[in-house]
């Protein structure tokens, strides 16, 4: 059977469904009458069809619904994080927040650095106006990322360990 | 009809009526449990899904704003549930229990329609779960092209294009696995 260019495949199926706007749906079904392939195509389209619309909704177990109302209490589901992904995620936080705090104490982020824009290379390429130098904080930059370690940490604590947990602890109880 | 008979059943949910709740329940899980299984295959996995989707939307039913049917907001929640379920799981085993062929010893023409039944899901198994999906609710003649895009959150022509391409596949394959069957005999 030769291959069906994927317009007509369309047109097939609107006729098929019965939404062809009658102009369409005669001028359509001249062009049936004489392509046996075209013929051949819907036949098989429309046993396609006969047997989706056979086709039954599947029932769930018998303890279905008394299954839903018992858990009704049990929520979140799962959180995303499981309690021990989450406890190792809040020790990754915290070592590096310590290893930050130390390196902050021992002054290793006292410099402060400074960008100059106009040294580099695609800057020289394609501005031609002077830019300015950006100085750069070390230690306001750590300190940034340790505050938003502490928050991370505290996010991660709540809602993968202890969230979790106390719900446990109420379940069993 | 429904849809508000569905309203008045939520409205006492949320006042503190939790066990109407089973009546939603009792309602919908049919079409949950199709559309969970359609998409992951695995009757087990499916129900799991489907109860997690109405639990889900008993925890969310205040945020229903009811512009849209229950069941078209509802079986959204399915579709995601489903959808995230089948993510999760990815990597496991499909469940022996969906090659599983029922087999009956009953009058001629329940074994030709459930042979019939067979063959359409083996037909509909090479489809992808958002093809398939879009097919079956198409087919469960309770929803528009508008909602069905709803409920999968496409454009209602992707979904149209989506649910014909489905339709088309299903009918080569119906072929395929017709001329198989006929060379064996």
């Amino acid at each position: 059977m030769k291959k069906l260019s994927q317009h007509i495949e369309e047109t097939l199926s609107d006729y098929l469904d019965g939404v062809l706007e009658p102009t369409r749906r005669e001028a359509f079904e001249q062009l049936l009458r004489q392509d046996i392939e075209l013929q051949k195509r819907l036949e098989a389209l429309q046993a396609a069809d006969s047997l989706l619309k056979q086709s039954t909704t599947e029932q769930p177990s018998k303890n279905f619904t008394s299954t839903v109302m018992s858990r009704l209490d049990q929520y979140p589901l799962r959180s995303g994080l499981s309690i021990r992904n989450g406890i190792l995620l809040l020790v990754g936080v915290v070592v590096v927040m310590t290893t930050a705090v130390i390196l902050l104490a021992a002054g290793a982020f006292n410099d402060t650095a400074t960008l100059d824009l106009n040294s580099l290379t695609v800057t020289q390429r394609y501005i031609r106006q002077t830019l300015p130098s950006i100085a750069i904080d070390g230690k306001l930059m750590v300190n940034i990322i340790v505050l938003l370690n502490l928050a991370l940490a505290f996010v991660v604590l709540d809602r993968a360990v202890l969230k979790p947990w106390f719900q446990r602890r109420m379940g069993t109880n | 009809m429904t849809n508000l008979l569905d309203l008045a059943i939520i409205d006492r949910v949320l006042a503190g009526e939790q066990n109407l709740y089973a009546e939603l329940v009792n309602r919908y899980k049919s079409y949950a449990y199709t559309i969970a299984l359609k998409i992951l295959q695995n009757r087990p996995e499916a129900e799991e899904a489907a109860q997690d989707a109405f639990i889900k939307a008993f925890h969310h039913l205040s945020g229903f704003n009811r512009q849209s049917k229950f069941s078209t907001w509802f079986y959204r929640i399915v579709f995601n549930t489903a959808i995230s379920y089948k993510r999760k799981h990815r990597h496991q085993f499909q469940s022996i229990d969906t090659a599983v062929i029922e087999y009956h010893q009953e009058a001629d023409v329940t074994l030709e329609k459930n042979d019939k039944q067979r063959y359409l899901q083996q037909a509909m198994a090479k489809l992808n779960e958002a093809d398939r999906t879009a097919l079956t609710l198409f087919y469960m003649q309770e929803f528009s092209l508008e909602e069905i895009s709803e409920i999968m959150s496409m454009q209602a022509n992707t979904v149209k294009v989506r649910i014909h391409r489905a339709r088309q596949r299903v009918a080569d394959e119906l072929k395929n696995i017709l001329q198989k069957e006929a060379l064996t005999l």
